[in-house]
């Protein structure tokens, strides 16, 4: 149908504005960096962590002898 | 015959190599057969003191009635630019949230993670009680009840015998006397025990036998006020101990105390004269830095974090802090150079990996990206660290528009720590592409409430609303979002198409 075609031509200005709609979307969070952590504070939690097991194994020890 | 090396100097040699429980082993030993052993009871002291040695200077958790109770600040409503308490005053040029995530106090994430910065300072008490912890530790109730006391504890656990030094029997007048002895008692009783009254009582003592003229024991004094929450006792005595002698850890000491009272300024004063004083010194340019940092000066504290480079170029935390500022600010080919000179000075885990990963994506290193992650994921400790490299992954998927793994990630993130706000908001995203919107409403609604700080949830919610035409919820929503980021355009237009709508009616 070469009529249709000739009545539907695309228009593609050279000059003047573009304008866009601006059309809000969703927004993600945005990607997370991990802070890395301080020689004082690896050393804290380590020796929370050791402690924690030392109870651990304490409690473990005296249910056992009971 | 074999000849056997004196005891006291192997004891003497195992400390020196840092084997402190052969030292400790050796002394109770030689303790054991002559119990007035002054040598070999100081060194165990030691030994037992440097176990649990922690660099005072770096601890300092505030506990929520601390926190929440706090009458030590001169001014409660403070002016912007004068108090560490309202971050969001004073923009030095800093990114906005909407390209960096906030902490919950409304403080962009740094590079580094210190004990004192773990969580910032939550708005009311609902939500201090409540925050999502960040680090991991929960906040204690007081600093009192926190981790001091638990590691006191602890080291005595271990020891079936019961304690080393009986704190209650020990006559703390007869060793004031001795000031060969008084140092280190005073380090264990500090230190390993963390009786600070005791410690405290010791100190007072000893500091009146050297008729007040020992700066030590005027620094130590002024620990234990620290401890006991007495800021101005604590002041008075660093001031005093400066004026006998000027030591670089006494100016750290009282510009903590001065944190603590919310004087950043006076602090920055202080740190200024230190440096007049000890030029270059890396730990007072540190904390200069750290102080503009959390007075959301980020330009300033970039500057000073570079002189600390200058003076000493395997600085971690000064690494750390430029690079993430770089990758914040739109140049992750500059981040992922400082996060690789970290990598080859050999620092050596997930988080490090997991930064990698991501400045390599948006570097477009693309060969590097997932065998970074993957190592990230290889040395995760716990299950925090887990949820947030799924969930950058999940970022990296969304970047490649795989939109099926994103979901996976975060929804792994989500498994692996239910609390995660970010995953929860993102999540959403990929449901209302999926077009289940009642699905994503939940999982805004969730992320909203995990984290009233970060307006995208809010945001998102209120334009969600909106398109479906439940105005008044988008309204409420879109007021959460600016009190979060006032200056998000987005949310600004469309408060102002509900306002007109609203008019129209």
């Amino acid at each position: 149908m070469p009529e249709v075609k000739s009545i539907f031509r695309e228009v593609l200005p050279k000059q003047g504005q573009l304008s866009m709609e601006d059309v809000p979307t969703l927004v993600l969070c945005k990607p997370k960096l991990l802070p890395l952590k301080s020689v004082t504070l690896e050393k804290l939690e380590k020796m929370q962590l050791e402690a924690q097991e030392a109870i651990k194994q304490q409690e473990l020890a005296s249910k056992q002898t009971q | 015959m074999e000849v056997t090396m004196d005891p006291l100097f192997l004891a003497w040699s195992y400390f020196r190599r840092r084997r402190f429980q052969q030292c400790s082993d050796i002394c109770s030993k030689i303790l054991e057969d002559s119990p007035y052993d002054q040598a070999a009871w100081s060194l165990k002291t030691r030994a037992l003191t440097e176990m649990v040695y922690i660099d005072e200077v770096e601890v300092d958790q505030e506990g929520i009635a601390e926190m929440m109770l706090d009458e030590s600040s001169i001014a409660q409503v403070a002016r912007p630019g004068t108090s560490l308490r309202l971050p969001g005053t004073s923009h030095g040029g800093g990114p906005t949230p909407a390209v960096r995530p906030m902490t919950q106090s409304g403080r962009p994430i740094t590079g580094f993670v210190r004990p004192s910065t773990q969580s910032g300072r939550p708005g009311t008490m609902e939500q201090a009680i409540r925050t999502p912890r960040t680090a991991s530790t929960a906040r204690p109730v007081t600093s009192a009840s926190g981790r001091f006391v638990r590691l006191g504890t602890a080291s005595m656990l271990t020891n079936p015998e019961g304690p080393f030094i009986h704190l209650s029997r020990l006559n703390l007048s007869k060793y004031s006397q001795k000031p060969n002895l008084s140092k280190t008692l005073f380090e264990y009783i500090f230190h390993h025990e963390n009786d600070v009254k005791n410690a405290l009582d010791l100190a007072a003592q000893a500091t009146e036998h050297a008729q007040f003229k020992d700066w030590w024991w005027k620094v130590q004094l002024g620990k234990c006020y620290y401890r006991l929450g007495l800021y101005r006792e604590s002041e008075k005595q660093f001031r005093s101990a400066l004026n006998h002698q000027e030591v670089v850890d006494t100016y750290l000491y009282l510009a903590k105390v001065y944190q603590r009272l919310d004087q950043p300024i006076t602090a920055l004063n202080l740190f200024k004269q230190g440096l007049d004083r000890f030029p270059g010194e890396v730990t007072l340019l540190t904390g200069i830095a750290r102080i503009h940092e959390e007075m959301n000066n980020i330009t300033s504290a970039t500057e000073y974090y570079k002189d600390v480079l200058k003076q000493d170029n395997t600085h971690v935390e000064a690494i750390a802090c430029i690079g993430s500022n770089h990758f914040y600010t739109d140049q992750p080919e500059i981040a992922l150079r400082f996060y690789r000179r970290l990598l080859q000075m050999g620092v050596y885990n997930c988080q490090l990996y997991n930064n990698l990963g991501l400045c390599c994506f948006y570097a477009q290193q693309y060969d590097m990206t997932l065998s970074s992650f993957e190592r990230a994921l290889a040395l995760v400790a716990n299950d925090e660290e887990q949820a947030d490299v799924w969930y950058n992954i999940g970022h990296v998927a969304v970047g490649i528009a795989d939109l099926t793994l994103a979901y996976q990630c975060f929804k792994l993130s989500l498994a692996f720590n239910n609390d995660h706000a970010e995953a929860y908001n993102n999540l959403a995203v990929l449901e209302l592409r999926k077009g289940r919107i009642e699905q994503s409403k939940a999982f805004l609604q969730t992320a909203a409430s995990l984290a009233p700080h970060m307006y995208e949830p809010h945001f998102n919610l209120a334009t969600l609303s909106e398109k479906i035409g439940d105005l008044q919820s988008s309204y409420i929503a879109a007021q959460k979002s600016e009190d979060a980021f006032p200056e998000h355009v987005d949310t600004q237009q469309l408060l102002k198409d509900l306002r007109q709508h609203f008019a129209v009616l």
